[in-house]
């Protein structure tokens, strides 16, 4: 990691909804040409992935990219409540996150690195911009699977929970692991279809896959006509909860999306 | 309320985020409450949890400082390689130079969860400033077997089974009819046992230190929150280590234990969140009243005596 690490955290967006990022300024004699969006995952996932993406976008600075770390609206550092925050709204934030990066490097050229529900957020915000580059690190392709995976996460963890003797299986899912899950949100969720989006989401595309999940992915990107790279790495799924609450940092996974980045980007 | 991301430290590079209250021109408290890293997890805590803590006190008067430990969340890695148990010392000391120095504020209420309650208990030793401290599963010592052993499922697991399991019908009949996860079962409960042997073995030398600390805080006018989730292991070596100390700052008025029922480690739900607000609330409006809390809990937590 760079000694003279230069993190600015500050707010944007409007004054009514203000976001948080992370911006790493690189050092100016070795700025590159492209800037750097880090696209992150919600809820616990969020949490999870918050030091490895952290160190992401650390590695990125050090080999001369400007990247922007964002939270979504109800997310991490951002205003509002996790019941607030919809994905149309996400999707709103990201474009900022854009606009921001570019006036804060002065840079057209971008490249979107989402994770999970990032990396689908990121593709779908891809129709609304126009991007050199775009890296999906294991990205939700099926909101419908997503949200049935964070419901059976949510059953698995009240296992060994007490339950209250009457209400409490009536109410429903209303949450995961201390996050809200309201109807408004898996509504929106179940809509995600990453294989229905027709356009070329960027130029360039990676996709990195460390579990098996998304089949006809990969052929579908190609018929978008981006230049596709597709990697399968065995590395851990880092946004899953670990047993002793570790966080987990895939280096083989970051030196990957770091190698491609720059050759993309040279 | 309103926030700010700040850099602050030796070398700016400790991330914060600031939560003022609205009002700068009304009644705001003279004590600031700063809130520190739970583990590794950055200042956000677990399921958001230090997001809705500090905006909940922001309403009720106090100025709150999130921030990341070197190393931690969005925070740079120190260069000097100070151990961490003295750097999270030094680093929470400069969140109180930076908040006294950008907001005026010369007293503080530390807050933390797990090692931020070691760390938060360890500064209000050594600082005068601090007039109290909220400890939520405060670990006594850390349980070195815990990764070969007892990791967090068989933890969560047992405690379920001692504490709720023993007591219901349902799971008496599950066990009693074949359809219990029987393997599941006897390895919680060997390990455990394993577990516990190894454990108490080497406790007695954290109990001693943590005593001279109650000692040392007992001379102070400092309030001290005990705050754990039920199925937190944690709560028993407190009593057991800390009793006549305990008794003592409880007999001054000093000090509290709080228990969230049915609550885990990480208070990972919005029932648990509710609940743990309410405690950390209505016990800091006590301290330094401006405000009543917002909050309403459904279920009133336990309090326990020492």
């Amino acid at each position: 990691m760079n000694p003279a690490e230069n993190i600015v955290p500050f707010h944007f967006g409007s004054p009514g909804k203000p976001l948080f990022g992370c911006y790493h300024r690189p050092a100016p004699e070795r700025v590159r040409k492209c800037a750097v969006v880090v696209c992150q995952p919600v809820g616990h996932e969020y949490v999870n992935c918050h030091r490895a993406l952290r160190q992401l976008a650390s590695r990125l600075c050090d080999v001369g990219f400007p990247v922007l770390r964002f939270d979504y609206y109800g997310c991490g550092d951002s205003s509002g409540s996790a019941e607030e925050g919809r994905v149309s709204q996400w999707l709103e934030d990201t474009s900022l996150a854009i606009s921001e990066v570019r006036r804060r490097a002065g840079l057209d050229q971008v490249c979107l690195v989402g994770l999970r529900l990032g990396g689908a957020l990121a593709m779908i915000a891809a129709e609304h911009s126009d991007l050199e580059s775009m890296i999906l690190w294991d990205p939700v392709v099926s909101g419908k699977d997503y949200l049935e995976g964070l419901l059976q996460l949510q059953r698995e963890m009240l296992r060994f929970r007490h339950k209250p003797s009457q209400g409490w299986k009536s109410k429903g899912p209303s949450e995961v692991l201390g996050f809200a899950l309201p109807p408004l949100i898996c509504a929106e969720l179940e809509k995600i279809r990453l294989l229905e989006i027709a356009r070329k989401p960027a130029k360039n595309m990676l996709v990195v896959q460390t579990e098996h999940t998304a089949a006809g992915l990969r052929s579908h990107l190609q018929q978008t006509g981006t230049q596709l790279e597709f990697q399968r790495l065995e590395a851990p799924q880092i946004w899953r909860p670990t047993a002793d609450g570790s966080l987990l940092v895939p280096g083989l996974v970051l030196q990957s999306l770091v190698s491609w980045t720059s050759r993309t980007h040279p | 309320m309103k926030e700010e991301a700040v850099l602050f430290g030796e070398s700016r590079s400790l991330v914060g985020m600031v939560t003022d209250p609205l009002d700068e021109n009304g009644s705001r408290h003279k004590t600031a409450v700063i809130l520190l890293n739970p583990g590794i997890v950055h200042r956000v805590g677990p399921g958001r949890i230090y997001v809705k803590i500090a905006r909940a006190l922001a309403s009720i008067g106090f100025a709150v400082l999130r921030f990341d430990f070197s190393g931690i969340g969005d925070s740079s890695v120190r260069r000097d390689h100070l151990q961490f148990d003295k750097s999270a010392v030094l680093e929470a000391q400069e969140a109180m130079d930076w908040l006294s120095a950008a907001r005026g504020i010369n007293q503080f209420i530390l807050l933390g969860g797990c090692s931020g309650a070691t760390i938060a208990l360890q500064t209000a030793c050594c600082d005068l400033r601090v007039v109290g401290a909220v400890l939520m599963n405060f670990p006594l010592a850390e349980d070195e077997e815990s990764d070969e052993n007892q990791n967090g499922t068989n933890r969560t697991a047992g405690y379920y089974y001692w504490n709720f399991a023993l007591f219901d019908l349902q799971s008496w009949r599950k066990l009693l009819t074949g359809k219990a996860d029987y393997l599941s079962l006897i390895r919680v409960l060997t390990n455990q046992a394993k577990s516990k042997f190894a454990f108490s073995k080497r406790i007695s030398r954290e109990a001693t230190e943590f005593q001279a600390q109650l000692r040392q805080l007992a001379e102070r006018d400092i309030q001290l929150t005990f705050v754990y989730s039920q199925g937190d292991p944690s709560v028993d070596d407190l009593q057991e280590a800390g009793r006549n100390e305990l008794k003592r700052l409880r007999t001054l008025g000093r000090m509290t234990l709080n228990v969230i029922p049915r609550s885990d480690h990480t208070f990972s739900s919005l029932h648990d969140h509710e609940r743990l607000l309410q405690v950390i609330l209505g016990r800091l409006s006590s301290m330094s009243p401006v405000r009543k809390p917002a909050y309403v809990p459904e279920e009133a937590p336990i309090s326990r005596p020492a």
